[in-house]
């Protein structure tokens, strides 16, 4: 996407002013801790997206970003807080600069503001783990397979395809769920229309057979088919508005003994014993503290999951972005799983009650239809009761929390009031005392009652077809979108795993060369293990080191943005990723980023400088492509070791008569630059196990190396018979030997009036010689053309040339054979 | 080592399995309307509602 010509940076975190150039190659900030490499980190991250996770997000309490974002001594003007990047964008060949401040951190000012730029950085912006720190790294490889499947899902922007997954699921799901009730409505409505047909089974020869019969009575022509359309009563005169409607009397007594019968299936002991069960399962439940508790907060949170549609919570209000809300909630969910399995199981036992209420509270309102028909009316007070309380109970059980109440619907249920069975007796007698219909009524009647219940059965068949139609659809598309992202999220796994594997074998290849690793994705986790050699497949952090795990976090992240950016990874910031891999590991890491990523710009923070060497002589950046920050003030901010600024501070403490500061900074500045020297020469020194070389131990080695160097150069000269480059190399030889000379350096050991140790009892007038001595030493080994130090090449086995970062300083070492 | 395989990069992973799923319901048969409003929800509009999603599967239909 882009790459990094140059950072501004003013006023942020702990940097005051900084320029960094870049020049779109890979670069290296190097310090001891607290010396401002991760606020060139930081400074990038919000530049490019606006955010710094270190001061946002999960853990991170009271701090934020723009509070604690401005220098300390700024934090009341976040304006001055800014970045300013300028960046090149290699697939439109454009240079653009991107600057922000932290009184606005989402609005970037971008030059030129053109729209192919703007998108550009908007892809960049939504990416912002091109920024990886240790912290996150370690995340993709310690956390729980939940927790990790989110930080991959992350990092590849899965958050969507999971979310249309669970949508897609519970779409399907709650299709399903309605096919249950229609179920039995179907059946419930064809038990009716089979009680006012008078026959045992909906063929359709039988209903037009007793169809034909009653319109045979009433002198109908006989229907031949029965299709989607027909009427039972087709060509039966409607009876005239004043005339008052009549009970049917046959089909109110079949309807009756019908509601008896389902009323002796609630009071049968099966029923009662499964009610018993019930209420035994749920008071276990409503015993367990944790699990009522659980299933009110998962109530909560399915309840937050179906009102969370616009940018805040529902609850409270708070702004969040719809995305991560629901993964939040989700996530809540899913801690609550087992929690869900006892619901499911309660609500699988509940269902068959909630069926038989259903079919008592509509038998009871048909009943209280007849009531309302009698002469004088019977009231029917209590079916009515009857009827609300089964509506009731059907959203209660429907509910289930809170349980006690639900508990206590269970046993109501058993309760069938006497006034209730009164109340049909009652009904009963008068339907009998009716008197008998003539067989036209009768015919009329049977007719009438029939279409009714067949229009009926009509509609909820529709209702049941076109539901098992959306439910078959619903369930086709989820599971078709399941196995779907399932084969390319395999896919992107598996190619995944495969790349860690080559990656992490390569850096470990000396004893780790057959190193695999599987990603095992399920049901929203992402399981992670490795081999360990050759035993068998653990998680990371089961045997393998710190160190270790380090390498394979930084291995899986680079897999992973090779898979999601491709040719567009083109810049990645790796801040302090492999604080806990060795040296040797680090060289092989070098080697890794250089043959695989060679179009990545890598921003990569260290506190040690010797990878900053490794970091150079393997190539990966550049002579310049580097800051060694060697001091932080809370005034000042980082202090690098620039030549320029360390030799003003040198004469500022100078010409203050501070000969002691003066002394001490030239003293560590010639440490850091002669251990660059004696690596770039390849010079012997006198090996220090715990690496703190002092001075006296580092700048005589370079200077006989320098001198044996030229010599060796010259012999080779010599051999090849080039006069003008042996005189050449003499002249360079005789003026290093002046610098060396004038510093007195050869004389280090012997000579207590240039032993640092003495510098300090030097009066200001005394030191300024010292100084420009070593100045001028240092040139000594530097090309004349571009200023930076010559090296050695190769870094190993025999020497064979002198060199320069420019190319111009090109010195033969190897003699002519024979 | 071996190199690594060159891949094409997967800047929209989501985008990726919208457009396998919409081709796979298309190989099962999924009607043409269905297929189009859920690539209209899906990769046109980026809408992951239920609300949404539920219109693209039944325009207009009255859920049971």
């Amino acid at each position: 996407m882009i790459r990094v010509e140059s950072i501004t940076i003013s006023e942020f975190r702990g940097i005051r002013d900084l320029t960094l150039d870049f020049n779109e190659k890979s670069f290296a900030v190097c310090g001891p801790n607290g010396t401002g490499k991760s606020g060139v980190v930081d400074a990038l991250e919000f530049a490019l997206t606006g955010n710094v996770s270190r001061l946002s997000g999960e853990g991170r309490g009271e701090v934020s970003l723009k509070q604690h974002g401005p220098h300390v001594d700024r934090r009341d003007d976040p304006d001055s807080a800014r970045v300013k990047l300028r960046i090149k964008i290699p697939s439109l060949g454009e240079t653009a600069t991107i600057e922000r401040s932290l009184k606005n951190p989402g609005a970037a000012q971008v030059t030129p503001a053109e729209p192919s730029i703007i998108e550009v950085l908007r892809q960049v912006e939504a990416h912002p783990e091109i920024v990886l720190s240790r912290r996150e790294l370690i995340r993709y490889v310690l956390a729980t397979p939940g927790k990790r499947a989110e930080e991959v899902q992350a990092l590849l922007h899965l958050e969507q395809v999971e979310q249309v997954r669970g949508i897609l699921q519970k779409i399907a799901n709650a299709c399903e769920k309605k096919i249950g009730l229609l179920s039995e409505a179907v059946k419930q409505a064809t038990d009716n229309l089979l009680r006012a047909l008078e026959i045992s089974g909906l063929a359709k020869e039988k209903v037009l057979a007793v169809t034909n019969a009653q319109r045979a009575t009433l002198g109908l022509p006989a229907l031949i088919d029965l299709a989607e359309t027909t009427s039972l009563k087709d060509g039966m005169a409607t009876p005239a508005p004043a005339q008052p409607q009549r009970i049917p009397k046959v089909q109110a007594i079949a309807d009756i003994r019908g509601t008896l019968e389902t009323l002796a299936d609630i009071d049968s002991k099966d029923t009662a014993r499964h009610i018993a069960e019930v209420i035994s399962d749920l008071t276990a439940l409503a015993e367990d503290p944790v699990i009522k508790k659980s299933m009110k907060r998962e109530a909560f949170f399915m309840s937050g999951l179906e009102l969370a549609e616009a940018g805040t919570c529902p609850f409270c209000d708070i702004p969040w972005e719809l995305d991560k809300l629901k993964m939040h909630i989700k996530a809540k969910l899913d801690h609550l799983k087992e929690v869900s399995i006892k619901r499911e199981a309660a609500e699988k036992k509940l269902a068959p009650l909630i069926i038989v209420l259903r079919k008592v509270k509509a038998s009871m309102d048909t009943l209280a239809g007849y009531g309302a028909l009698t002469t004088p009316h019977l009231a029917m007070k209590t079916a009515h009761e009857c009827s609300t309380f089964c509506r009731k109970a059907v959203e209660r059980l429907t509910a289930l929390l809170p349980f006690n109440e639900t508990i206590t619907a269970l046993e109501n249920i058993l309760k069938i009031p006497q006034t209730v069975l009164d109340a049909i007796k009652e009904l009963e007698q008068v339907v009998a005392a009716l008197p008998e219909p003539t067989k036209l009524d009768a015919a009329r009647d049977w007719l009438v009652v029939a279409q009714e219940r067949l229009e009926t059965w009509r509609d909820v068949m529709r209702k049941n077809k076109t539901a098992r139609e959306q439910a078959q659809r619903a369930r086709q598309v989820s599971d078709i979108y399941a196995a779907s992202s399932d084969k390319v999220l395999a896919g992107i796994y598996a190619s995944v795993e495969n790349d860690f594997s080559l990656l992490y074998s390569f850096l470990n290849r000396e004893d780790e060369e057959k190193f695999r690793a599987k990603l095992i994705p399920s049901l929203g986790k992402l399981g992670f293990d490795v081999d360990f050699y050759g035993r068998g497949f653990f998680p990371p952090g089961a045997y393998h080191s710190e160190g270790h795990q380090d390498s394979m976090g930084v291995c899986l992240y680079l897999a992973l943005m090779k898979h999601l950016q491709g040719e567009n990874f083109t810049l990645a910031v790796l801040d302090d990723v492999l604080m806990s891999v060795d040296t040797g590991h680090r060289r092989e890491f070098c080697s890794l980023l250089k043959e695989e990523f060679p179009n990545t710009q890598f921003i990569i923070t260290t506190h040690d400088p010797v990878w900053l060497r490794h970091l150079k002589t393997e190539g990966i950046i550049g002579g310049k492509s580097a800051v060694h920050f060697r001091k932080w003030s809370v005034d000042h901010g980082p202090t690098r070791w620039d030549a320029r600024d360390v030799w003003g501070e040198i004469e500022d403490y100078r010409k203050e008569n501070d000969v002691r500061a003066a002394a001490s900074l030239l003293r560590y500045y010639l440490e850091y630059e002669f251990a660059e020297l004696c690596q770039r020469l390849r010079a012997e020194v006198e090996y220090r196990g715990d690496g703190q070389y002092q001075v006296g131990e580092l700048l005589p080695p370079a200077i006989v190396r320098m001198r044996t160097l030229y010599r060796q150069a010259k012999d080779a000269a010599n051999s090849w018979n080039q006069k003008e480059i042996i005189e050449q190399l003499g002249t360079r030889e005789a003026e290093f030997a002046k610098l060396a000379m004038a510093s007195k350096a050869e004389q280090w050991q012997v000579n207590v009036a240039i032993h640092y140790n003495s510098w300090d009892n030097l009066g200001k007038e005394d030191f300024a010689p010292v100084a420009k001595a070593f100045q001028d030493l240092l040139r000594a080994f530097m090309c004349v053309d571009c200023g930076e130090y010559l090296r050695v090449s190769p870094e190993r086995n025999a020497a064979e040339s002198i060199r320069c970062e420019c190319g111009k300083t090109m010195v033969n070492l190897r003699r002519k054979s024979g | 080592m071996t190199t690594l395989p060159k891949v094409q990069g997967l800047s929209d992973v989501p985008a990726l399995v919208f457009e396998t799923f919409l081709e796979a319901l298309r190989q099962a048969g999924g009607a043409d309307d269905l297929i189009i409003r859920l690539r209209k929800a899906l990769l046109e509009e980026k809408k992951f509602t239920e609300r949404a999603l539920k219109n693209a599967v039944f325009p207009e239909e009255l859920l049971p």
